[in-house]
């Protein structure tokens, strides 16, 4: 039977925890402490490399290496801290922020020092009214206290860490969508080069980590970068958070351990199958932008680089489970129209190619499908596939393909025969 | 970005196989312009070389050997040893799917469109399009026949969102008045403001535009682009000399568009010159000569002119030039002052408001060519000398001669653009109806050439001159044509000695050069 | 607020002071645009009138078009007038898994409001929004800034039938 590890979520519930004097009592801002009076910045470094740990946004970038591109260079240097939690089916890094959000400040100011940077900006959805609102908080008590802002625990480190709202728009949880918004702009993901380590915010060099990928910096500094290799798997160390959603008996977000357990194993065991009881017909198992897996693909272990060799992806760590009385018509549409909606413009094959995927996925709905309608929306997802400046044409392109080619007899079955097409 | 990693061999170019060609090009280039000197044209429609990289259309895809994903060429810089695919079948699969997600909501319109024949959309959707349409589904609609002032007319349907005009007018023309609105298939551009352009520069979107979104209001619905006639030449309104290309059809000016000059005007003109040209189209313009009242043959005027200006004698003429004149007309009047023995030799110079960018306080193309043929700038305060004849070629405009001045000469011959009075009078060609050159406030010897007729009738002031010439000088030769009588001109002076009319090519040459050269 | 401020281009003098403190936190006052607009919707009856744009254009020294095309790009923002309170029922998939388009139906039939339209009372603007990060706890929906977990129709109706 799998069980939780806790440890971001350690006192998620305990509701001081929000408090400075709680977070204290129960070890807060030791980390920062230790990394303050007895580190050189390289060696948070360092510590956070010997840990593992990989980006928990998504695209699970080594954390460590990334902080490692930031080039020597007397220009102001940059945390974003990427609180733009908006891949459908995610919904962690909001515990994180509303629950314990001191743990992200002290992981803020740990990779502000490890980075030389000065100034941390959350950049946090502005759907997220409550993880601002706790935020704001946190960072008032912590300033207050001397733990953010000049002379930092009585040392000359100094760093501001800023909530930043952003205001509706999916694509500004892309990186660098994120520091053109930032930047008070509409939300357009950059060309690279330059990448952001070198020039993000106003052309200076910024890192970029999500919320949960910061958390974990506090505990590895606190309790050393060993010590979170231990935990996991190899390639996928630390816990994680996981939102399991949909049709579920238990839904919620968990905290586990990766490589310990399957996909099966979470779904049917800890979380208590499907709500109504009928069987899984598919898994979404890293947000809706990563393809979908059949109820004979749930068997495999769950961390990066196995979910990887399913064709899928662990993503986010958001798990969205249909039963089987899903049309599957319905979720390509209901994720089609979320992308089509979400695509900033920019790119002519996501711009165009979004809408008319979702168009055409429509026509399935209502029952006018047909062959060549068929054949279009596969030459079409092909064509936005790998052309455009940022991956939101994959987030619709990869689950679109992966329902037709796993769902192929569903579509076919809705199909209107070619003979009674118009005349 | 011109890292160590693009640097090649040292001598500042790299060494590129762009389809299986071996090519030398300046290191730190992006492939599009690689593809200039090799070339290939890679199609685009964002990229432009005077704006910063937006690389949002996607069209200018290219293979780039070890790099997984097709790479859009206008971000990528070219790497010593760097192997690129432009034409092969995974290239133009991927271009033959932009194209068809550019045209899938595009109106149907190029039967009433003024880009058509110049527009990149037909040019690619025929050399890397599929031909058919696979879409069923009704186009988007968006704004059409929108006013953005009294210069540009904006379709929001055609429009490809490319943001070459957002970044001119951000970048260039710093006036940062057009943004787009909304998200997605939805996103338009909108302007700032009531909704009314500003800048004095905004008619360089319509050109930068690569399709028909942004059109002319002057030039729109006037002519098909195959119909006319087109005619590399400069703009005449101040003395920065904009290279333009001039469009016309039956003798009339329809437009004017500028030309790159990376020396002069980039890609630029300002609207005050690109729209001003009426003067050459208006009919009522003077085309006859007259001499004692009457119509005569141009050849008997020139006679008559020549008989009165010797009969008042050199030291008793005052010759007033025109900054509008070519630099070998300018050298003609000379020709025929030092004939006569003219000793009071001057030009008008017309004057006016100048801005940081192109526009120049000489509101005249050739203030130089007239003071390199020895006219000197009029004074404030002319003397009160009586002359008995004048020999005067009027500006086009912004100058003229105080009638005080005309009134203390006895008799006089003019050259004007309009019927008046004279004892001899001369009909002025314009610019656009003469080959010759010009000489820029920057120094710079640019040619224009004929693109119209005005009155087929109608000799150039040049061949007036050189007819008077005769008239005073029988061993005068004649220049027959425009090449020789720029080398006659370039002859006489120090610095341009022996620079020939075939070294000013399309772009010119600055005096300083041709003296380094020569 | 203050029709009579908005008349006369100015922001109240709290919002000025608390946004001229928003642009000392960047490098460039740019930056603090968005954050900004929040609040100056909040105080500009919840949207971007042409004249709210050109207050906000001049405050930033950025063009209208600029501060329109913010508008247009997130979906927080509101270009057209709205109600008293704005609903917004989330529609994407694991809400549309627990019967989200259910309750989009009993709101449009009980209170007689399109998505994107206001009741004829005005006391609410009812949109259908993408993913709000409430997955586990879906269906839900943001009245204003509060949120509604676990939605049923009879939860919604004693939400929605308590605003005023």
């Amino acid at each position: 039977m799998i069980s939780e590890t806790r440890i971001m979520l350690e006192f998620a519930d305990d509701p001081a925890q929000k408090t400075l004097e709680t977070y204290r009592k129960n070890g807060g801002y030791q980390a920062l402490e230790k990394a303050l009076k007895e580190m050189k910045p390289g060696e948070v470094t360092e510590e956070v490399l010997k840990s593992g740990l990989r980006g928990r946004g998504g695209a699970g970038f080594p954390c460590g290496r990334k902080w490692q591109f930031v080039p020597k260079t007397d220009k102001p240097k940059y945390l974003a801290i990427n609180a733009d939690e908006s891949e459908p089916g995610t919904c962690k890094d909001r515990q994180i922020m509303e629950l314990d959000p001191h743990q992200l400040i002290e992981g803020a100011l740990l990779t502000c020092y490890a980075i030389g940077a000065e100034t941390a900006y959350i950049y946090v959805r502005g759907e997220y009214p409550h993880s601002i609102g706790a935020l704001e908080n946190a960072i008032e008590e912590a300033r207050a206290a001397g733990i953010v802002g000049k002379k930092i625990l009585g040392t000359k480190f100094r760093c501001d860490v800023w909530v930043h709202s952003g205001a509706g728009a999916y694509i500004c949880g892309e990186e660098t969508a994120l520091l053109t918004s930032l930047e008070g702009n509409r939300g357009y993901p950059r060309l690279r080069p330059p990448f952001p380590a070198v020039e993000g915010l106003w052309g200076c060099p910024t890192v970029i980590n999500n919320v949960e990928t910061i958390a974990c910096v506090t505990h590895i500094i606190k309790r050393g970068g060993d010590w979170f290799a231990g935990l996991g798997c190899e390639g996928s160390t630390g816990t994680r958070l996981f939102c399991v959603s949909g049709h579920v008996q238990k839904p919620g977000v968990y905290e586990f351990e990766c490589g310990k357990f399957t996909l099966r194993e979470l779904l049917e065991d800890f979380c208590g199958g499907t709500l109504s009881g009928r069987p899984i017909k598919g898994v979404m198992p890293g947000g809706s932008s990563m393809p979908v897996l059949l109820p004979e693909e749930l068997d495999c272990q769950f961390d990066i680089d196995s979910v990887a060799k399913t064709g899928s992806s662990l993503g986010s760590g958001a798990i969205m489970v249909f039963d089987d009385s899903v049309s599957i018509l319905d979720a390509a549409l209901n994720v089609a129209e979320f992308y089509s909606h979400e695509s900033c413009g920019q790119c002519t094959p996501c711009r165009e190619g979004s809408d008319w995927v979702r168009k055409i996925l429509k026509k399935f709905k209502d029952g006018n499908g047909t062959q060549r309608d068929w054949d279009v929306l596969w030459s079409v997802t092909d064509n936005m596939d790998g052309t455009t400046i940022c991956a939101l044409a994959e987030a619709l392109v990869w689950p679109t393909q992966s329902y037709l080619k796993k769902y192929e007899a569903e579509f076919k079955a809705a199909m209107k025969s070619e003979a009674g097409a118009t005349a | 970005m011109s890292g160590s990693d693009t640097s090649g061999n040292g001598n500042g170019t790299v060494k590129i196989t762009i389809d299986g060609q071996e090519t030398e090009v300046p290191a730190g280039i992006n492939i599009v312009e690689a593809g200039r000197y090799a070339g290939t044209e890679i199609p685009h429609y964002c990229y432009h070389p005077r704006l910063s990289v937006a690389g949002n259309c996607r069209i200018c895809l290219v293979e780039v050997e070890g790099v997984p994903k097709l790479q859009i060429g206008c971000n990528t810089a070219v790497r010593e040893g760097m192997v690129i695919y432009t034409k092969n079948d995974r290239v133009s699969r991927g271009r033959a799917g932009v194209m068809e997600f550019l045209l899938v909501n595009h109106p149907l319109d190029c039967t009433i469109c003024d880009q058509a024949g110049e527009c990149k959309l037909q040019d690619y959707a025929v050399d890397h399009g599929d031909g058919v349409a696979r879409t069923d589904f009704d186009r988007l609609n968006k704004p059409k026949n929108v006013s953005w002032g009294d210069k540009v007319v904006f379709d929001s349907e055609r429009c490809i969102l490319c943001t070459r005009c957002v970044r001119f007018l951000d970048e260039v023309a710093g006036t940062d008045e057009v943004s787009i609105d909304h998200r997605g298939e939805n996103a338009a551009l909108i302007v700032t403001g009531d909704g009314q352009l500003t800048s004095p520069y905004q008619m360089n979107i319509i050109d930068i535009c690569p399709v028909g979104a942004l059109t002319s209001r002057d030039f729109r619905f006037k002519s098909r682009l195959w119909f006319m006639r087109f005619t590399d030449t400069v703009c005449t309104s101040c003395a920065r000399g904009c290279n333009v290309t001039l469009g016309s059809r039956d003798d009339k000016i329809l437009r004017m568009v500028p030309r790159d000059n990376p020396d002069v005007n980039d890609s630029w003109m300002c609207d005050h010159g690109r729209l001003h040209y009426e003067f050459a189209n208006d009919d009522s313009r003077l085309a006859t000569s007259t001499a004692g009242g009457k119509t005569v043959p141009h050849q008997v005027a020139a006679q008559k002119a020549a008989e009165l200006l010797k009969k008042a004698g050199g030291e008793n003429t005052l010759c007033v030039a025109s900054p509008f004149m070519t630099t070998e007309e300018l050298f003609a009047l000379k020709g025929v002052c030092d004939a006569l023995g003219v000793k009071d030799r001057y030009f008008l110079k017309p004057v006016g408001e100048a801005d940081d960018m192109l526009v120049h306080p000489e509101k005249c193309p050739n203030a130089r060519g007239a003071a390199l043929a020895g006219f000197a700038e009029a004074p404030d305060a002319w003397p009160e000398t009586e002359y008995g004849a004048l020999l005067y070629v009027e500006p086009r405009e912004g100058a003229a001669l105080p009638d005080e001045v005309t009134a203390r000469c006895k008799q006089t011959v003019v050259f004007s653009l309009q019927k008046g009075k004279g004892d001899v009078r001369l009909p002025l060609t314009t610019w656009i109806e003469k080959d010759g050159t010009f000489i820029s406030a920057g120094d710079r010897i640019q040619k224009i050439a004929k693109g119209t007729t005005f009155d087929p009738t109608m000799l150039t002031e040049a061949a007036l001159l050189y007819r008077m010439h005769h008239a005073l000088d029988e061993g005068f030769e004649t220049p027959v044509t425009a090449a020789q009588a720029f080398a006659r001109w370039a002859d006489e002076n120090e610095s341009t000695n022996g620079l020939r009319w075939k070294d000013l090519g399309r772009f010119g040459v600055s005096m300083e050069t041709a003296e380094a050269a020569v | 607020m203050s029709a009579k401020a908005a008349r006369e281009g100015k922001f109240s003098k709290e919002l000025h002071a608390t946004i001229e403190d928003l642009m000392t936190r960047y490098p460039q006052k740019k930056a603090a645009l968005i954050p900004a607009m929040h609040l100056i919707q909040k105080e500009r009856e919840g949207w971007f009138s042409r004249e709210t744009i050109r207050d906000t254009a001049e405050l930033f020294a950025v063009s209208d078009a600029h501060v329109q095309g913010v508008v247009g790009f997130y979906d927080m923002f509101h270009a057209d007038p709205v109600g008293r309170h704005v609903v917004r029922l989330c529609k994407t998939l694991s809400c549309m898994l627990r019967g989200a388009d259910a309750l989009k139906d009993h709101i449009c039939e009980k209170y007689d409001v399109e998505p994107g339209g206001t009741t004829d009372d005005g006391t609410f603007t009812f949109k259908r929004f993408e993913c709000l990060g409430h997955c586990t706890t879906a269906p839900m929906m943001l009245v204003d800034e509060e949120k509604y977990e676990e939605l049923t129709p009879s939860k919604i109706d004693a939400v929605l039938g308590g605003l005023s």
